[in-house]
């Protein structure tokens, strides 16, 4: 009863009719591309190739997008929180292990009040 | 069910894991190629069918009490087998079978396998003892096999950076397994006694105030065990130095084990469903902070550390709920978490095998060499970000929803949130790995091997299936949940009438 108001009693939502709709769109997509790509065929030359750099010259090598460069906009966002947070994550044991005494005093104090409370 | 069952389950990996260095210098006199693997691999599927066999009767209601020498509880050690430690048994069977699997290739180009296959079967066994038992000391003593035999398993390549992890993981983790003994000494000074059930028992006449040190401490040591946040510093570094198929091990089965105890030590044991909401709490912090942590990262296994701490925390979102929702949502996600991270560190570990890194900066455009790797990667990124129809979406929905009925909207939107960020990750890891521009040195990349492909592709199998038919994975989750629920049919089970 639980799992079926999960999953059907708030709205709806059928799995399976979910899936097939999903493969239905993707290969309704997948014509339409066929059918973009029939119409206009690719036609690549080496200028079409080459990567607009400002008059550079670049190996494809070199355009590979660096994993620190990706989200940095959402990243940037978070900086207050990264600024913080980075130093414990430093490799440094003994601060983990002030992390550990940390979160020993916080569960206590936490399991205090809530059993006091309670 | 197979006689003597419950007891088979932790002493057929660990004679096993004493056989195996004899097995190995046979098979080197002998000339018998791979007897080792085969022998591992023997044993674990006789494993998963030892466990398998118990399903019916527990499923059907019962609660298996086996009690070793004929000695009745309390007086006696005996293994108790309910809906929970059940789930938590057929995941570590399943998950140890295919990790298994995948070792046969993934570490043929290794030395010292013997003592592999040796640490590898020690941990499982570790691993069930802690499931099955229905002693605490007994729990701990099993905690400490396991995790003894993570710290080898961490250091296995010997090289420094390994070394460090491995003995970073020890100091912690040590740490934390005294923070067990220790509650438990003092549980054991507050009531005289060491059975689970006997104990939850007594508990419940003691003052509240009486057992507030002792729950702290247990939540603590097992919170350094499954990572939460902040105790969760040791576990990228542990997970990046660990062979792959290690670390697929630990974020699959060890995990699991680890937030089973979690449940059992508050849950049935102290009763304490008044902390669920510090759980809840616990849960959320470690959501967001994993999700943020993962999205900095450049190395795929660090990103995968960091993921499996924030799911972790989902985890602890639904149990720590403590509605009928919450907790079989919380279970639904533990069981698929172990489903897909598993599948996403072997896709890491097929990676490094292939190319020698996980370092995202030194990849890319991997799609045109590994295909289907790169799409069961898909499927496994998808799965854990919660995208239909994929089973991670199931149990994250069913997590939502519980939050909402539980009147914390907010802790639903918080995680709705985390699962952006979440897809956001992973995105960055697809692109850097699988697309874009493809490094000169990469053009001869070949596809993963099939025996490691075949464990990979069974999981990403399952993320379909228990997406696609939520309802099968509800029903798998749902005696556990009950289990949960039902701490007084537990405890009558066990003392019966003492």
């Amino acid at each position: 009863m639980i799992s079926e108001s999960v999953l059907f009693g708030r709205g709806f939502w059928g799995p399976i009719i979910a899936t097939a709709a999903m493969l239905l769109i993707a290969a309704v997509g997948g014509l339409i591309l066929l059918g973009g790509r029939r119409l206009t065929k690719a036609k690549p030359s080496a200028g079409k190739l080459k990567t607009y750099a400002c008059g550079e010259e670049l190996e494809a090598s070199d355009i590979h997008a660096d994993s620190e460069q990706f989200f940095s906009p959402i990243r940037r966002v978070f900086r207050p929180f990264y600024r913080y947070i980075r130093p414990a994550h430093s490799g440094d044991l003994s601060t983990y292990l002030f992390w550990v005494v940390v979160g020993l005093i916080i569960i206590l104090i936490s399991i205090a009040l809530v059993i006091g409370v309670g | 069910m197979i006689s003597h069952a419950p007891i088979l389950a932790i002493l057929l990996p660990l004679f096993a894991a004493f056989l195996m260095p004899v097995i190995g210098i046979l098979s080197r006199r002998r000339g018998i190629k791979r007897a080792r693997e085969w022998f591992a691999i023997a044993v674990v599927l006789a494993e998963f069918a030892v466990v398998a066999s118990m399903l019916p009767a527990v499923w059907g209601g019962q609660v298996l009490v086996y009690q070793l020498g004929g000695w009745q509880p309390p007086w006696g050690v005996n293994l108790a087998i309910d809906g929970l430690n059940l789930l938590v048994a057929l995941i570590v069977a399943g998950i140890g079978t295919l990790v298994m699997i995948y070792s046969f290739v993934y570490m043929e180009r290794d030395t010292g396998l013997d003592q592999y296959y040796t640490l590898f079967l020690l941990i499982v066994a570790g691993m069930m003892g802690v499931a099955l038992t229905g002693d605490i000391f007994n729990l701990y003593v099993f905690f400490e096999i396991m995790c003894i035999s993570s710290y080898a398993l961490v250091a296995f390549r010997r090289k420094w950076q390994s070394i460090e992890a491995s003995i970073k993981y020890m100091i912690v983790s040590s740490l934390g397994t005294s923070f067990i003994l220790l509650g438990i000494a003092l549980l054991y000074g507050l009531v005289g006694s060491l059975n689970i059930a006997d104990l939850a028992q007594k508990l419940g006449q003691v003052s509240p105030s009486a057992v507030i040190v002792p729950l702290a401490l247990f939540v603590t040591g097992l919170g350094i065990k499954i990572a939460v946040v902040p105790l969760h510093m040791w576990m990228p570094d542990a997970y990046q130095a660990a062979p792959s198929a290690v670390a697929a091990l630990f974020s699959g089965a060890t995990a699991t084990v680890g937030i089973y105890a979690m449940v059992r030590v508050v849950y049935t044991l102290f009763g304490a469903f008044a902390i669920g909401i510090m759980l809840a709490a616990l849960g959320l912090v470690t959501m967001v902070i994993g999700a943020l942590m993962a999205l900095a990262q450049r190395d795929l296994k660090r990103l995968l550390a960091y993921s499996g701490i924030s799911q972790v925390g989902y985890v602890l979102l639904g149990i720590g709920l403590g509605t009928v929702l919450g907790i079989q949502g919380g279970l639904f996600h533990l069981f698929n978490n172990a489903i897909y991270k598993t599948m996403l560190f072997m896709i890491a570990g097929a990676i490094i095998y292939r190319v020698g890194t996980s370092n995202m900066d030194q990849l890319g455009g991997l799609w045109k060499n590994m295909p289907v790797t790169a799409t069961l990667f898909v499927v496994g990124a998808l799965a854990i970000s919660g995208v239909p129809p994929f089973n991670g979406f199931a149990s994250k929905w069913m997590i939502y929803v519980a939050g909402i009925e539980a009147g914390q909207p907010v802790f639903t939107i918080i995680a709705l949130i985390t699962s952006a960020l979440t897809l956001a990750y992973f995105l960055k890891a697809l692109n850097s790995i699988f697309l874009g521009q493809r490094p000169k040195h990469l053009s001869d990349v070949k596809e993963t091997p099939l025996p490691m492909m075949f464990p990979i592709m069974l999981l990403a199998v399952l993320c379909v299936v228990f997406g696609v038919l939520p309802q099968l994975g509800i029903d798998i989750v749902r005696p556990a949940q009950e289990a949960v629920m039902n701490s007084g049919g537990y405890i009558s089970a066990v003392l019966g009438g003492a």
